[in-house]
């Protein structure tokens, strides 16, 4: 395959173009899931080709064949080629892309068992021990119990002379039951909501999540949530629990530190950011214990790989340091903006996507606090324990998140549950009202598995490590 | 486009001497163009040739699936032999009652060539007039045109053959001032319909009488919702209300309520993949002929969309809205959802306001706060504005609302007769016709900076 991107690159260098990339993308995945009991979805896909991106006459073009002819991805090529003679009619300032070195390379990430060669008995048998146990509790009134694995291969070649070959596996689990009495309805998951938690990892990741070792408690707590009080609507101390605190550096920070948002490029779906780029090295944007990198070299997280689809080297790279705005998320064509070289982010949801820059891996460093400590030292609070409903305006300021299930904690102590759990606010203002986090064992990277962006829209698999964090003086409980 | 002949005669000849019960294959293969553009140029332009090859293999109750998405035959035969040892791995399926015997399906003109022929250079000529259009008021601009062509195809080996060829062209523009932006939208199978100047000076007009937006206090406020905005809140009830999964797991406002009243008498909506003047298409993915559902008439909780094994668990018949295979985990969708019209023009509704808001559009709803109270949280974007006795005064700040549909959409005053086709946000098929609404109720409970 390699012969036939190189040989397509000396095609369109013979042409004239200012610099062309072709990627060959191979994915195998398998879905399974198992709802009450019943395998609703056990299926496998292949999905295959080439994706070429060209600049030429200092603009854009990318086409895309699942065809692997050489003559297809020729055709292919002519037509990335003509597409970016018609994007130079616009083109004001010629697409200019900073300086990378030269790879060939081959990383592979981590794996011992592949999950793709686990025997489908043992996947679904688990599945449905899980469906079945959730199950168990008249009051539930549906279960499910998923795992999706993903294997890709791909070659990168450039007409700047990078050959990279990638070998990726992702795995991921997850359940969930709702309860029902037949007027309130309520949920619970594990070990996180959206279809569990994933890494690039082998299917020994599945079996170290003690999937079986959490389900009556998942089950009790569905059911518990029938009867709870609602979640009060009041201004109170929070602290919020690891993967729900990878969704809010997911959203107030992640997102709003990708460069193309704060260049405007991607406005049209998504929005913009309020991080300006005079903001860099300026803004306030957290409280002085508010640490978060970029870091796509961590082995095994969701957000890691070896290059970009650039070919640029993972990196780990602050974005806050010291509550300070100090980073972004870039790319070569748009860290020359802000003079730097690109933290390599570019990456495509799969051969027929353009590389946009994505979140790799968006870690909030950890603090000092025992969790215990932690809530003995809270007064009057709530804790708010996973991921239910979120969004956040297009400049990524105002928020609103909602969770499965919160407890008051009353003179220190963890006290009655809370159903309809919800927290807002603005985002500067929230990260400055950080004034504890959890220490590194209390710590863990989460994968999350669907994070949307681009047109057309793309998926992206990143992670996010985070701990229990506490905030002060939050607005909670505006469902009503 | 490869022709249903080539097609069905390729798939006769992966499935002869298959072993399987049953076997069904979906196609769906594409041509697409995407022109996006950003700070008025074109910054990205992609093109695609691609095609997904679906099997369902069936022995008895067990069902295998399997995709490609490579038409080479050795490749289907291995991705046939696939799906064959999935299902033999499977457990049974007891609500599965079997893949559909062929039915008559309506005949819809789905196909447009001059839109299947619209490439990059006629995307890039119209969307320099977005550019030249917004510059007039130095405005910037955003957005995407896309363009393409495809077809669909359903086989199975109880003689179904289903065919569908289609077309659709779309466009989003986002036009921007200093202090404020505006938006408009398109879709159609038909790339002329979709008046691209038109739609750049709606965008414009919005970001200019957007200007220096104030800020409100957040509230219960009067609203006129465009058609933007109504759609992207039907696109929400529709997944936590409207389907199959949802009403069987009694998590949608609509188990347990058929029949009771639920929004105001003026409101109804329904999916229908038959009717011409929306993104038709009149099969499902089963090969089962789209029947017309009724989701909420005059009010009234009716019914929610099913494929044949959610219909088959709930004890009815497919409402022709199945997915592809690998996705009926989810359960049936409704993907031409259509809102009856009123009878008074968008100003006659602007001008039965007292005080409230016209609210442009929605951005990053969200819908599992409480699904059986369909609440829903949003925030408003690209041009929210005051009226005061019926006139627009100035743009405002945008609003974030948390309210549930059920209680919003029962303070209906008006409805406008006309409508508008606004695609899915999330997908790239499926749309909603919405009108304009004037509800004389909708909770606002936060504000941001913009």
């Amino acid at each position: 395959m390699k012969d036939s991107l190189k040989s397509v690159l000396d095609w369109l260098k013979g042409k004239g173009v200012d610099y062309a990339d072709a990627r060959y993308v191979r994915t195998e995945s398998e879905s399974c899931m198992v709802s009450d009991g019943i395998v609703e979805t056990l299926s496998r896909d292949v999905n295959v080709g080439v994706g070429i991106r060209v600049i030429d006459r200092g603009a854009w073009g990318f086409a895309a064949v699942s065809s692997l002819k050489e003559a297809d991805i020729k055709k292919a090529a002519n037509k990335a080629l003509q597409t970016a003679r018609a994007s130079a009619t616009t083109v004001k300032e010629k697409v200019r892309l900073t300086e990378t070195e030269s790879f060939r390379d081959h990383y592979k990430s981590p794996c011992e068992i592949d999950p793709f060669a686990v025997p489908t008995d043992e996947k679904i048998g688990l599945l449905l021990e899980i469906s079945d146990r959730l199950k168990s509790n008249p009051k539930i009134k549906t279960s499910e119990a998923s795992m999706d694995f993903y294997k890709t291969n791909k070659i990168f070649c450039s007409t700047e002379g990078s050959e990279i070959e990638q070998d990726i596996i992702e795995s991921g689990a997850g359940y969930m039951c709702v309860a029902y009495d037949g007027n309130e309805v309520q949920k619970r998951s594990y070990p996180n909501s959206h279809r569990g938690d994933f890494a690039t990892r082998g299917y020994e990741f599945i079996q170290g999540m003690r999937l079986l070792d959490n389900v009556d408690r998942t089950r009790e707590e569905a059911v518990a949530l029938l009867t709870a009080d609602n979640c009060p609507d009041t201004v109170t101390d929070i602290i919020i629990c690891g993967s729900q605190m990878a969704l809010q550096v997911h959203e107030s920070c992640g997102h709003p530190t990708e460069l193309d948002r704060v260049l405007g490029t991607e406005i049209s779906l998504a929005g913009g950011s309020f991080m300006q780029l005079d903001g860099l090295n300026k803004l306030k944007y957290g409280s002085d214990i508010v640490n978060i990198f970029a870091d796509a070299t961590i082995p095994g997280a969701l957000g890691s790989f070896g290059y970009d689809d650039e070919g640029v080297k993972a990196q780990r790279s602050p974005i806050i340091q010291e509550g300070i705005h100090v980073g972004y998320l870039t790319s070569r064509e748009t860290a020359p903006v802000i003079g730097r070289k690109s933290n390599g982010t570019m990456r495509a949801d799969g051969w027929n996507r353009l590389p946009l820059i994505r979140m790799t891996n968006i870690n909030l460093e950890p603090g000092e606090w025992e969790l215990d400590d932690l809530i003995v030292n809270t007064r009057d609070g709530i804790f708010f324990d996973m991921n239910k409903s979120w969004s956040i305006d297009d400049k990524r300021l105002n928020f609103q998140f909602g969770v499965e299930c919160a407890w008051e904690i009353k003179n220190g102590k963890l006290g009655r549950m809370l159903k309809n759990p919800l927290y807002t606010g603005m985002t500067p203002e929230f990260w400055n009202s950080c004034d504890a986090i959890c220490n590194r064992k209390h710590w863990k990277i989460w994968g999350v598995p669907n994070c949307g962006k681009g047109e057309p829209m793309q998926i992206a698999r990143v992670a996010h490590g985070a701990a229990p964090t506490r905030f002060r003086k939050v607005k909670v409980g505006v469902s009503k | 486009m490869i022709g249903q002949d080539k097609l069905f005669s390729l798939f006769e000849k992966v499935v002869k001497g298959s072993k399987a019960d049953e076997t069904e294959v979906v196609f769906v293969g594409s041509n697409s163009g995407l022109t996006r553009f950003a700070n008025s140029i074109i910054h990205q332009n992609v093109n695609e040739a691609n095609a997904k090859i679906l099997f369902r293999t069936v022995l008895g109750k067990k069902i295998g699936v399997a995709s490609t998405n490579s038409l080479l035959l050795s490749d289907l035969k291995a991705t046939l032999r696939n799906s064959f040892e999935i299902a033999k791995y499977q457990k049974e399926n007891k609500h599965f009652p079997g893949l559909p015997e062929p039915k008559e399906y309506a005949r819809v003109e789905t196909y447009f060539p001059a839109t299947a022929e619209f490439g990059p250079k006629d995307r890039a000529r119209l969307v320099k007039k977005v550019f030249i259009r917004a510059n007039k008021r130095k405005f910037t601009t955003a957005g995407a045109f896309a363009t393409g062509d495809g077809e669909i195809a359903v086989f199975n080996t109880k003689g179904v053959r289903c065919y569908q060829p289609v077309t659709s062209a779309s466009i989003n523009i986002i036009a921007m001032s200093e202090t404020s932006s505006g938006y408009s939208v398109g879709l159609s199978r038909k790339v002329e319909d979709i008046e691209v100047v038109s739609l750049a000076d709606i965008a414009v007009e919005k970001a200019y009488v957007g200007k220096k937006p104030k800020p409100l206090a957040a509230g219960d406020y009067e609203v006129i919702l465009e058609p933007a905005a109504v759609a992207a809140l039907f696109e929400w009830i529709n997944y936590i209300g409207f389907g199959s999964k949802g009403f069987n797991d009694k998590t949608s406002f609509l188990s347990d309520k058929i029949g009771q009243k639920l929004m105001d008498d003026a409101v109804t909506i329904y999916d229908d993949g038959n009717d011409p003047s929306a993104i038709a298409m009149p099969f499902d993915f089963e090969g089962v002929p789209k029947r017309k559902v009724y989701f909420i008439e005059k009010g009234i909780g009716k019914g929610v969309v099913f494929d044949r094994t959610s219909g088959n668990k709930a004890g009815v018949e497919s409402t022709g809205h199945g997915l592809p295979a690998n996705e009926q985990g989810q359960g049936a969708i409704g993907l031409n959802l259509i809102v009856e019209p009123g009878n008074k023009t968008r100003e006659e509704l602007i001008a039965g306001v007292k005080k409230g808001l016209l609210v442009t559009r929605f951005h990053y709803i969200n819908g599992f706060i409480d699904t059986p109270k369909a609440v829903l949280t949003g925030m408003t974007r690209d041009g929210v504005y005051l009226i005061e006795e019926g006139q627009l005064k100035h743009g405002v700040k945008n609003l974030r609302f948390t309210d549930s549909m059920l209680r919003a959409f029962s303070h209906v005053i008006g409805i406008s007769k006309d409508r508008q086709l606004i695609p899915s946000w999330w997908d790239s098929v499926g749309c909603i016709a919405a009108p304009n609404f004037h509800l004389s109720s909708f909770k606002f409970t936060g504000t941001t900076d913009f």
